[in-house]
Order: structure tokens, then sequence, then C-alpha cells
């Protein structure tokens, strides 16, 4: 089998954060080949190297056996590199001839002859079994036809190396047929595919060979005939996660919150648990399989259609976040920087935005009050600031998750919903967060968490919830919930 | 029939030709030919700067210095032509204003990102003030305007005016650029989806940057123009032309959020207003009501963007759904 590409010892850092430390990858002409790991193993980084959108600082890269050195997206187009990202790149005002095309639109000299475009992409979807219209627009397309676009634009890119990054990630069952179909077309076509999922029943389904990646580096390379899926997820999880999360004791008392049918078409189907004073219940599941959803809907940001939420014995307005937060619930959203923070104010008006009504006399803010409040809740979280009136956009990533819940917390909450509390954190700063949440689990706060860090939820949660496509699969206790039996779950794997 | 209905400027020509219909009923005066002259002939300017400003507003971004360029320019052209030297080298001046002020707005927005609307805002009034203070209480009269500008403000080819008839030719060529040309189409890309722009290698600053440029020599050249028409050049020549042409592009289809929109939708849409303020002055209807029903056109323009972009998605949507 012919070598097409060779990444060795490939390293990146983006500021303190090591997002690749050792990451190799061997891909052959002709194989469809699985890139598999937890977040945050730095698939997307190794991915986006190879698009030439980011540069490595150490390792190498060999196309063909020559050195691979480019800088730019174009440049890794040009030798035939393509790459399909989770969340498909079209034009939506621009018709998907020219979305094929684009940058390096088909004519004579200056000029783009649209005829041939059309024509050439109109061959180009034929092939794939999807006869789109190629002089419609992109707006409105279905994801599914997205991703065929992506794909037709890496075949007029006559592109050896594909890369796929959870393409069914938004598919239904048949679309996701078509896909495969495509795929295995390519790779008889003598094209390497990488293929990064989640699912790994359609990895063992699919492909011939893994790569698993852990903490940025490779772990294992691996013929797909050779392993199971439990051997897999111990590449992917492999290492012992109580270490990392010191727990604190927690008394574990009367139910506060409780969740019954709560369902919404095409989102979430009757969903029902519950949350006791103390307790820290996590949900894992895959992105897109309608946990912030579920929990969105709980605080009344977004409506259900039908079910109830019971809060301290009694029933919860629906699609109200302001009597939500008013009988003592805090919500923390996934993105911080768009949903959570009043990114140029400073820190200190931005912790006691939601304190405001009781700092406040006579509808004046005592600066005074507001000082000393902001000055507690940071001593307490330990956020790290040069001065309180600082603007929170100068803060890392971590500091600002701080401020978030300082903002939330000193409001008293009784129930704090929170979705992927340390996303995009460096690891220090993790542990911290980690530490205040079970501190305050401990006082008797019930918490309601998200995430997609395996090891954070099986290392916090005393129960663990796992949702897939909609639906609540999994429930384990602490004790039961081990990496294999969520990542199961979670992936539908068995 | 059905290709010539989807054309996205068909709904705003339907309304033109409605428009003057209507106002043609009330006032006999705007179906003569001198009535469409009037028309054609008042809305040159706009058209022409409406062409500058599409390169601009299909990228997501927004010019709003080109008042302020056109009224310099154009004060430029008649002051060096009243001392005494060539039409040529006196729009070479006006045209050469134009691409510095574009090269500058070109270089904020494309290479220090700031957002063009503060930027351009900047250099309007940026430019209007020192052209305030050069011009003082000059005044450049029309025996001072070159004579070919004079007579081209008087002559007409087939009945249309000759101003007209430049500002076609301008549009004509932006508009070929436009469609037909990978660094015109570049443009379209990156207001329709700025991210994928970079995705897709297309070099998104130095385009930003070029057409700006370009769009700020379009403006200096307009100077001419607005020399040519009027006849007299002053410190408020121009003044608050921008908006208009902004107006005219918008209720010509170029959507403001990026992406879509053609040079001819641009000139339909300053045709259109120019006719709605000749009609309702016609019709004896007071200054202070065109400035309503232009809000309330610009208002409406943008709404049925909205309904008919929806309504073409949901099509779509149906039709898959038919198919599958």
């Amino acid at each position: 089998m012919q070598e097409v590409l060779q990444i060795a010892g490939a390293a990146k850092r983006f500021g303190g954060v090591h997002a690749l430390i050792d990451a190799n990858l061997t891909l052959y002409a002709g194989e469809i080949h699985a890139l598999l790991g937890e977040n945050g193993a730095g698939k997307s980084t190794l991915l986006k190297s190879l698009a030439g959108v980011h540069q490595l600082d150490a390792g190498s890269i060999r196309l063909f056996g020559r050195d691979f050195n480019v800088s730019g997206t174009r440049g890794s187009q040009d030798q035939g590199i393509a790459v399909i990202y989770q969340e498909p790149s079209l034009f939506p005002d621009l018709t998907l001839a020219e979305n094929v095309f684009v940058g390096r639109q088909l004519g004579k000299g200056l000029k783009v002859d649209w005829r041939e475009m059309n024509r050439r992409a109109g061959e180009l979807f034929v092939r794939l079994g999807v006869p789109l219209d190629p002089s419609r627009r992109a707006r409105g397309l279905s994801i599914a036809d997205q991703q065929i676009v992506e794909i037709a634009k890496a075949l007029s890119l006559n592109a050896k190396v594909i890369v796929m990054d959870e393409p069914t990630a938004a598919l239904s069952g048949s679309e996701t047929e078509r896909l495969f179909g495509v795929a295995r077309s390519l790779r008889n076509e003598g094209a390497a595919l990488v293929f990064v999922s989640h699912r790994l029943d359609e990895v063992m389904e699919l492909c011939h060979r893994v790569t698993v990646l852990r903490d940025g580096a490779t772990v294992a390379t691996a013929a797909i005939s050779e392993v199971d899926i439990d051997q897999i997820v111990k590449w992917m999880v492999g290492r012992e996660v109580s270490e990392l999360f010191p727990k604190v004791a927690s008394n574990i008392g009367e139910t506060i919150l409780k969740v019954e049918g709560l369902s919404r078409e095409g989102q979430f189907d009757d969903i029902s648990f519950d949350v006791k004073s103390g307790e820290i219940v996590g949900v894992a599941g895959l992105v897109g399989s309608g946990r912030s959803e579920v929990v969105r809907a709980i605080f009344g940001v977004d409506k259900y259609d039908s079910g109830s939420v019971e809060f301290l014995g009694e029933k919860l307005k629906r699609n109200s976040p302001g009597e939500a937060m008013q009988r003592g619930i805090a919500f923390v959203p996934e993105d911080r920087r768009q949903q959570g923070l009043f990114m140029p104010i400073s820190i200190l008006k931005n912790i006691s935005i939601t304190m405001l009504k009781t700092l406040s006399n006579f509808g004046l803010v005592s600066r005074s009050q507001e000082l000393a409040e902001g000055e507690e809740w940071s001593r307490k979280l330990q956020i790290k600031f040069n001065s309180i009136n600082d603007s929170v956009d100068r803060l890392s990533g971590g500091n600002q998750q701080k401020v978030v819940l300082a903002k939330w917390l000193s409001t008293r909450p009784r129930l704090l919903i929170i979705d992927e509390p340390t996303r995009g954190i460096d690891v220090g700063t993790k542990s911290e967060v980690h530490r205040f949440i079970s501190e305050q689990a401990s006082r008797g706060l019930g918490i309601l968490m998200i995430s997609s860090e395996l090891p954070e939820v099986l290392g916090m949660a005393d129960k663990v919830l796992v949702m897939r496509e909609g639906r609540l699969v999994g429930r384990f206790s602490a004790k039961d919930a081990t990496p294999e039996n969520v990542i199961a779950a979670a992936s539908g794997a068995n | 029939m059905r290709k010539l209905i989807s054309i996205r400027e068909f709904p705003i020509f339907v309304v033109f030709v409605l428009f003057y219909l209507t106002a043609g009923l009330g006032n006999h005066q705007i179906f003569t030919t001198s009535g469409l002259h009037d028309i054609l002939f008042g809305s040159a300017i706009v058209a022409l700067l409406a062409v500058a400003e599409t390169l601009i507003i299909v990228m997501k971004h927004i010019d709003l210095s080109i008042g302020s360029v056109i009224g310099f320019s154009s004060y430029l052209i008649g002051k060096n032509a009243s001392e005494g030297h060539g039409l040529f080298f006196c729009m070479s001046i006006g045209v050469g204003l134009g691409l510095l002020v574009g090269a500058l707005n070109g270089l904020l927005v494309a290479y220090f990102r700031l957002p063009s609307l503060v930027v351009t805002l900047g250099t309007l009034y940026l430019v209007r003030g020192y052209f305030s203070q050069v011009v003082g209480g000059d005044f450049i009269n029309s025996g001072q305007v070159p004579k070919l500008l004079t007579s081209m403000a008087t002559h007409t080819f087939v009945k249309v005016p000759l101003l007209f008839i430049v500002s076609l030719i301008v549009a004509l060529i932006v508009g070929l650029y436009m469609r037909n040309m990978r660094s015109g189409r570049d443009l379209y890309a990156i207001g329709s989806n700025h991210s994928a722009a970079l995705l897709a290698g297309i070099n998104v600053a130095h385009r930003t940057f070029w057409a700006f440029t370009a769009a700020g020599g379009i403006a200096g050249f307009a100077g001419a123009v607005l020399l040519a028409r009027y006849g007299q050049a002053q410190a408020n020549s121009g003044l608050g032309i921008e908006l208009n042409v902004v107006a005219a592009c918008v209720v010509g289809g170029v959507a403001i959020a990026g992406g879509v929109g053609t040079v001819y939708g641009a000139i339909i849409g300053a045709i259109l207003l120019q006719t709605i303020v000749l009609a309702l002055g016609a019709l004896g209807v007071s200054q202070f009501w065109q400035g309503v029903v232009n809000g309330a056109l610009l208002i409406a323009a943008i709404s049925l963007d909205k309904i008919l972009s929806m309504r073409s998605v949901r099509t779509q949507i149906m039709r898959k759904v038919q198919h599958d």
C-alpha cells in the first residue's frame, strides 16, 4: 500500500496549553482511517495543522514522501488536502457551483466561465449520487446536502487526503448511509480518508484502521479488525479519574428539582430526573445530544412542549428565566463569551449585575456595598486580576469562568445549572473551579452539570445521566459510572 | 418569464413602474420625455455613487465617506480648471483624492480590522472638515467650470441625459467585474460568510483594501459629474448625499447583510428614489412628506426582502420534502 501522509511527533502550544505533544498519524492510499479521542485530546488541532490553519511548533508532516510545509489554507488545498469541518462552511448567497469552485473559479484568463462551472459541478454531484442543482443558492440546503457540496469541492481539488470532522453528527440514518456510500467510493478511487467521529459503532462499520489521541499524544494505531470497542474506549480514557478530582464529602438532602416527562419536538423527548440539595448531577453525552437544550428549557430560556419542572415543591413557570432566577436557580451557560459575560465591562460590574436590586437603595446602587460584595466573591474564588475595575476581556478563560460563577453564586441560589464548566480552561484553573463547585455542593447547593469531558463528569458527579439523540439513555450512580459504561451509552455502542 | 421574476431586482423594478404610472395619472407632465429626462438627470449622481457603494455593501461593509469625497473632488476639479489646468489634470486630482481617501479607509478596515461604519464616518467628517477649511467662502461658479463638463450636462443621447449615460457606463464596467471576474466574485464570498472566505484561501484583507480604494476612486470621479450637473461647487457640495446612496442600494436589493445585490439594482433604486421626489413634488406634496415616503419605502424594501428570502427558503425545504 502506498503511504500518502505521515505525521510524526507533532507538537503545538497555545499560550500555556499544550494542545499537541507527540501526535503521530500515517495514512495509506485507499483507506478510511478513524481518528478518535475525547474532547480536548487534540484532534481539531491536528486537523487544523493539516488544513494550514495552524503551524506546528515541532514535528513533521510528509505528503507523498515530501515535506509538507505550507502556511495558509490555500497552500494546503493546492497540495491535495481537503478538510470538511463539522460545521460546513458554505456561502449561503452563492450558487452551489460557485461554492464548489470558490476562490479558484473556472474560466479563461480573468473571466469566469459560469456555464463550465455549472457543468463541472453538476457532474461532481452526479458522481456523488446526489444530483443537486448547481445553479441554486446554498441558503436553505440541508446539512447532509451541504456536506455533499463540501465533498464535491474536495473532489474538484483532486484531493488525495480528505478529512471529515464528525460528518455524521447532524445526519439522519439514511443520510449517514448515503455519506458512507460516498466515502467508500472515494476510497475505492484511491483517496485516503480521515474520519473523526464519536460514534464508535460507525467507526467499526466504516473504517479500516484507527488512531487514538489522548492528551495531545497518539496512544495507539491499530487495524479495526484487530480491536473491539472496549479496547478503543480504554485507549481513549486511559487514566485513573479519581486522582484528578478530590471531591469534598457532601450530605445529600431533600429533592429540590424534579423534572418530569419534559419534551420538545425535534430536540429532546420524555426527560425525567431530579436533583437533591448537596448533590452534583452530571449530564454526559455527545455534542448535539440535546443536553444544553434540556437545561435551557428548565431554566426557561427556551420553551418546552410538554412535561413539568418542579422546584422546591412548586411548579416552575414555563419560559420565564426571570422567575427561575427569583426562585433561586442560577444558570451558567456554555458559551461564556457570548452568553455569560458583558465583555468590555469591568470585573466588578460583571459580578454585581445580578445583585443590583439588593445592592440599591431607592434605585441608586451603593458603590461601597457593590465593591465589598465584589471583593468578597473574588477572594472566595481566587480570581486573579490587577484591579477589579479592569475589563473582563483582559482575564484568562479560567478567570473569566470564575467571574461568571461569582456573578451567579452571589445571588445565593439553591440550584446551580452549569453547562461545560471548564471548557477551554487550563489544567490548574480547572481543578480550582472543580474544588469550588464541590465545596458549594457540600454547603447544600444542588448542582446540575453538563460536561463533554468524561473525567470531569465521573470525578465530580454523585449521579451521572447520559443523553443520546434527545433521550435519556443511561443513569448511573457514582459507583457504577465507569468510562466504559458511559461511553457505551452515549455512543449507542451496545 | 419565470426566470425574470426570480431575478432579485425584479420586484423593485415593478414598484418603480407602478409608482411611475400612478404618479403619471396625477400629473401628466411626468409621462413626457422631459419628465423621464428629469428623473434620469436627477438620479445620475446618486446612481454613480451607488455603484461604488455596492462594491462595499456586498462585502458587508459600508462607506459613508463618499459624500465628502464627491464634494471636495468637485471643488478641486473646478478650482484647478479655473486656474487654467487641463481637464485631464483636474480629473486626475479629483480621482486621486478619492483613491487616497478610499485607500485610507481600506487600510484601516482591512488591515487594522476597524469597523467600516466608524472608519468611514471618521473620514466623512475629516474630509469635509478639511474641505471646508480649504474652501472657506470660496465659490466655483459656472464660468469657471470646464466647458466640456457644462455641455455634458445639457446634452443627451437618444434623449437620455449624457450624465446618466456616464453613470451607466461605470455601472456596466463594475457590474461585469463583479459578475465575471474572480476577484469580483470574492467580494460576494467575503460578504456572504467571512470565516468561510478565509478558510477557502481568499485573501480577504487584500480584496477589502482594493474595493475601498476603488469605491473612493469612483466617488472622486463622481465629483466631475456633480460639478457638471450644478455648474458650481462650494463648501457644502455633496453634503449628506451618502445616506441617499445607501438608501438607493438597499431599496435596489443590495442586502446590508452582505453577499447579494448588483449595481443594476442599486441604479434602479436610485432612479426610484428620484422618481418619488419628483412625482411628489409635481403633485404638490411638501418636501417633508417626501422624506416620510422615502423612509417608509426604505423600511418596506428591507421588510419585503426578509419576507421573500424566508419564502424562498421555505419553498426549497418543501421541495426537498416532496423529493424525499
